[in-house]
C-alpha cells in the first residue's frame, strides 16, 4: 500500500530540492545575492557617501533589494514547477502513481519556499554580518523585516504557482509572474499613489512595503497634504500623497494572497488533464 | 476473482470530438492483452483515463475492482503505467529516479535498492544507473520508464505504444521483456500500432476505432478468422497464362501480381484449402519458391475491421 499523503509530500519535498540544488538556478540567484550584497557595501564608498552610523538605516539601504530578491525567487522556484510537468511530459511519469495531486503541488511548494527562504536568509545573513562588522550592532527590528520578507515570499510563490498551473507554456507563467511583480503591481502602486491618489492596498507589492518600512522610527503613516504652486501667474493647489502599509494591512493582504493562490493552484492541478 | 481492468460505459469528449463512446472492455486477471485501433480511435485516451491523467466524461473504470476515478491512489497502488514516451528529470541518476517513485510507493530503502538493480538489469540500463538523465536517448529514457513501471512489483502493467522510439534492437528486448513478465503473473494491458507485434507478444487482441470497440478476443480466435491470403513466390517469372489459370481455380476469389516472380492469392476457405491451391499451383507448372500467408491474421482481422481513410 502506498504511504501517507504526509509522507509522500516529504518525498516529494525531498526530491524537489535534490533537483533545485543541482540546478542553475540557485546558483544564479546565489551569484545575484553576492552581486547585490557587494554593490550595497562597495558604492557608498564609491560614491564618499560612506556607510551610515545608524544600523537602522544602513540595514535597510542594504536590504533594498529584498523584493527584487523575492521575485526572482518566486520566478526561478515557482513559476514553471506545475506546468513544466505537463509541458516537458514528465507529469507522464509522475501522475500515474499512487499519488494525490494536491499531495505533490503541496510537497513542490514547500521546496520551492524551502529553496527561496534559503536565499533570502543568506541575503540577509550579509546585510546583518556587514552591519555588525561595520556599526557595531544588529538594527533593531530585523528579525521582523525578515519575518515579513518571508511573508511576501509565500505570496508571491503562491501566485507563481497558480500561473503555473493555469499556463500550458513555462515561458508565460514565467515572464507574467515576473512582470506582474516586478513592474505591473508597482506601476499600479506608484500610479495610485502619485497620480490617482488612492491607496493601492489590496496590491501584495505595496504590502510587502512593510518590510523596509519596520526599520523606520516612528512606522511611517499615510500622509496626504495639499501644497499650492505657482506656475506662469497662475497658482494651483495640488495634493500629494504617501501611503504607507500598516503591518496588519500589509500582513492581511499577504496572506490572501498567499491563501487564495495556493488553494486555486491546487485546485487546478486536480482538475488539469494530461 | 475480480477483474484486473474494467471500464462500464466509459465516455471521453474533446469539445465537439467524441474520443471514447460507450467503451465496455473487462480484462481478466493474467492476460496480455494489445489494445489496437488506427490514430485517434481513443486508444491513449482509455490508458490516460485508467492512468488518472484524464477524467472521463461519463462511465467509470476500475483497477482490481478499485474506481479509478474516485480513489485513483487506491487503484494505482499496483499498476505500473509507460504512457506516450515520457521525460525523466534530468537533474536526477535512473537510480534516484527508481528511489523517488519507490518512497512514493512505499516500499523499503532496502527493497528499493534490490529491486532497481534488478529492474535496470531487466532492461539493460545497469551501465548507466549512475549517469544523470539529461542526456538519455528517447530509447533509453523508454528503458528507465519501464524499470520505474515495474519496480514495485505490480499486478497490472500498462504501457501505450512501448515500443515507440526505440531501435529494431530495443523494440525486440522490449517484446522479448514484455513476454517474459507474461510468464510471470502480470495483467499487460498494452497499446500498439504494429500488429504483428500484438500477434507475436499477447494472448488477446482489442480493437478500439472512433471510441467504440470493435472486437475483444484471443489471438488463436482471431487468427481462425482471417481472410487467408497468401503469398506465393517462383523460381521463375510467373506468365500471365499461369496467373489466369491460377484466378481460375475454384478456391481463388483474386490473384495479384507483386513482382516478376511473386503473385498475392486471395484463397476462399482455411488452411486445408490453402494446402489444396499449392498442389494445384503446381500442376499449373509454378516452381514454388516460397508460400506463406500474404498478412498476419490480426492484420486480416484489423483490416477488415478498421476502413481503409482511417487505418
Amino acid at each position: 500500500m502506498p504511504p501517507s499523503d504526509l509522507r509522500q509530500m516529504a518525498v516529494v519535498t525531498k526530491y524537489e530540492l535534490l533537483k533545485y540544488l543541482r540546478g542553475k538556478r540557485l546558483l544564479i540567484i546565489i551569484a545575484l545575492i553576492a552581486i547585490i550584497s557587494v554593490l550595497g557595501l562597495v558604492v557608498p564608498l564609491i560614491t564618499g557617501s560612506g556607510y551610515d552610523p545608524d544600523p537602522t538605516i544602513f540595514t535597510s539601504g542594504i536590504l533594498s533589494e529584498v523584493g527584487i530578491l523575492v521575485v526572482l525567487c518566486a520566478t526561478f522556484f515557482g513559476a514553471d514547477t506545475i506546468v513544466s510537468e505537463f509541458e516537458q511530459k514528465t507529469g507522464l511519469l509522475l501522475f500515474p502513481n499512487a499519488v494525490k495531486r494536491h499531495v505533490l503541488v503541496l510537497g513542490k511548494f514547500i521546496a520551492s519556499a524551502m529553496i527561496s527562504v534559503g536565499a533570502v536568509a543568506l541575503y540577509y545573513a550579509i546585510a546583518v554580518i556587514a552591519v555588525v562588522v561595520i556599526d557595531g550592532s544588529v538594527a533593531a527590528n530585523t528579525s521582523l523585516s525578515f519575518l515579513y520578507a518571508l511573508a511576501y515570499l509565500f505570496g508571491i510563490l503562491a501566485i507563481a504557482y497558480f500561473f503555473s498551473a493555469i499556463f500550458r507554456s513555462s515561458v508565460y507563467s514565467v515572464v507574467l509572474t515576473f512582470f506582474t511583480f516586478f513592474l505591473i503591481l508597482p506601476i499600479i502602486d506608484r500610479v495610485g499613489s502619485s497620480v490617482a491618489h488612492f491607496k493601492p492596498w489590496f496590491s501584495i507589492t505595496f504590502a510587502s512595503g512593510i518590510i523596509l518600512d519596520i526599520f523606520q522610527q516612528p512606522y511611517p503613516v499615510d500622509v496626504v497634504r495639499t501644497v499650492e504652486r505657482t506656475f506662469r501667474n497662475t497658482t494651483r493647489t495640488l495634493t500629494v500623497a504617501q501611503y504607507n502599509p500598516s503591518v496588519a494591512q500589509g500582513l492581511a493582504v499577504i496572506f490572501v494572497y498567499f491563501i487564495i493562490g495556493l488553494i486555486l493552484a491546487l485546485y487546478i492541478t486536480k482538475r488539469r488533464e494530461m | 476473482m475480480t477483474d484486473a481492468i474494467v471500464t462500464e460505459n466509459l465516455r471521453k469528449q474533446f469539445g465537439q470530438f467524441e474520443a471514447l463512446k460507450d467503451l465496455n472492455l473487462t480484462i481478466e486477471p493474467g492476460v496480455c492483452v494489445g489494445y489496437l485501433g488506427p490514430n485517434g480511435a481513443g486508444k491513449t485516451t482509455t490508458i490516460k483515463i485508467l492512468t488518472s491523467l484524464l477524467r472521463p466524461t461519463g462511465g467509470k473504470a476500475f483497477l482490481n475492482g478499485i474506481d479509478v476515478v474516485r480513489n485513483p491512489k487506491e487503484a494505482l497502488a499496483s499498476v505500473g503505467a509507460v504512457v506516450e514516451t515520457p521525460q525523466l528529470y534530468p537533474q536526477l541518476t535512473p537510480l534516484e529516479i527508481l528511489s523517488y517513485f519507490g518512497q512514493l510507493r512505499g516500499l523499503d530503502s532496502d527493497v528499493i535498492r534490490e529491486r532497481s538493480v534488478t529492474v535496470l538489469d531487466e532492461v539493460k540500463m545497469s551501465d548507466s544507473a549512475h549517469k544523470r538523465t539529461g542526456e538519455f536517448s528517447t530509447g533509453m529514457k523508454q528503458r528507465v520508464a519501464i524499470a520505474q513501471a515495474l519496480l514495485h512489483d505490480p499486478s497490472i502493467l500498462i504501457f501505450d505504444e512501448p515500443t515507440i522510439g526505440l531501435d529494431p534492437r530495443g523494440m525486440i528486448e522490449v517484446r522479448e521483456l514484455i513476454m517474459q513478465l507474461k510468464e510471470r503473473d502480470f495483467t499487460i494491458f498494452m497499446s500498439s500500432h504494429l500488429l504483428n507485434e500484438v500477434q507475436e507478444v499477447c494472448d488477446k487482441v482489442a480493437i478500439v476505432d472512433k471510441g467504440t470497440l470493435l472486437v475483444y478476443d484471443t489471438v488463436a480466435n482471431l487468427s481462425s478468422v482471417g481472410e487467408g491470403g497468401v503469398s506465393l513466390t517462383a523460381v521463375e517469372p510467373i506468365t500471365s497464362e499461369q496467373c489466369n489459370s491460377v484466378q481460375a481455380l475454384p478456391s481463388v476469389r483474386s490473384v495479384k501480381r507483386v513482382a516478376t516472380s511473386e503473385i498475392l492469392i486471395n484463397v476462399e476457405g482455411g488452411l486445408a484449402e490453402q494446402s489444396d491451391l499449392l498442389d494445384e499451383v503446381k500442376r499449373i507448372g509454378i516452381r514454388v519458391a516460397f508460400y506463406r500467408p500474404a498478412r498476419s491474421a490480426i492484420e486480416d482481422v484489423y483490416l477488415r475491421l478498421v476502413p481503409e481513410e482511417e487505418s
